[in-house]
């Protein structure tokens, strides 16, 4: 059990935006982005495009766990209401 | 009845990791396109999954007429309606695409863009015309025998016609669509992509007949 909570500290560590505040006085545009950890390195890298890829990831994984949601109020509501 | 079934999970799976791949896959530098050629990825896929949705509408209207099953008509007022949501990402995410590689956002000089907006106009007209029946049964024959017009005019409004005009859309005359002109690398992305948007129009399109049904069963009457 402290080993697999080991583990996750570990990874989250590692991807983790080691970022020193959420919050800033000023706009630092994307310096020092690439000091960050690995992931943000790479977050960083090929002009940018995986920020897209992020993007489209989300918008993708919530419109999925919409359909999910939609999916299991009709399977309620089927058993509910009678033929 | 029916569960979540396992597909939806295998799809959840597959349009991620095509999502991923389409972002990675290494696209080569064309002229004008540039990056912009990870769209065949997102865009064609919208055209390949509404023709095939409004195929699978006529069947419903067909076997609606052949056995006056309401099932029938409900599926193909759903399928009608998700290949419409489709047509209209086509049209939108084509109009994008063509800012930035032909410069305008719409022009006329382009068939397949003007004929495929009329194909979507033809297939509105379906909902006008459903909504101007009380009786369901009238409406349904009515919105069925409408269908097979509509769906016989999407081959040659999107596909027979273009490509016999001149045009600078891919896939029209003197103009192949990714032989020649991308890479066909590509097309181990294209194929699973569009594979991938079937099922999800096919999921959306089980929903909306669902609760199609269940507004049937209560028999409330909300508006579409």
């Amino acid at each position: 059990m402290n080993l697999i909570f080991t583990f996750i500290v570990a990874i989250f560590m590692m991807v983790a935006d080691t970022l020193g505040t959420a919050y800033g006085d000023e706009w630092q545009g994307v310096q020092g982005a690439e000091q960050g950890n690995l992931i943000m390195q790479a977050m960083a890298s090929n002009n940018l495009i995986f920020v897209v890829l992020g993007v489209s990831l989300i918008i993708w994984f919530v419109l999925i766990a919409y359909l999910f949601r939609l999916e299991k109020k009709l399977n309620d509501l089927e058993k509910k209401i009678p033929e | 009845m029916p569960k979540i079934h396992i597909w939806k999970y295998l799809l959840l799976l597959w349009m991620t990791v095509v999502l991923v791949a389409a972002f990675l896959i290494r696209v080569p530098d064309i002229p004008i396109l540039h990056e912009t050629s990870r769209n065949l990825f997102f865009h064609v896929p919208m055209w390949f999954t509404m023709t095939v949705v409004f195929g699978a509408g006529l069947v419903f209207s067909i076997r609606y007429l052949a056995g006056s099953n309401m099932r029938m008509d409900a599926l193909a007022e759903s399928a009608t309606l998700i290949g419409i949501l489709f047509g209209i990402c086509g049209l939108l995410t084509g109009s994008l695409w063509a800012r930035f590689t032909w410069g305008t956002w719409w022009t006329f000089a382009e068939p397949k863009m003007n004929l495929s907006a009329m194909a979507m106009m033809i297939y509105v007209a379906y909902f006008i015309l459903r909504s101007a029946f009380d009786d369901p049964e009238k409406r349904a024959k009515v919105a069925a025998v409408y269908n097979v017009f509509a769906a016989t005019t999407v081959p040659f409004l999107l596909y027979v016609v273009p490509r016999q005009l001149p045009s600078l859309h891919p896939g029209a005359d003197g103009n192949p669509a990714f032989s020649d002109l991308t890479a066909p690398e590509l097309r181990l992305v294209f194929y699973p992509a569009v594979i991938g948007f079937i099922g999800l129009a096919a999921w959306i399109i089980q929903l909306r007949y669902r609760y199609l049904m269940l507004r049937n069963r209560t028999e409330i009457e909300t508006a579409n």
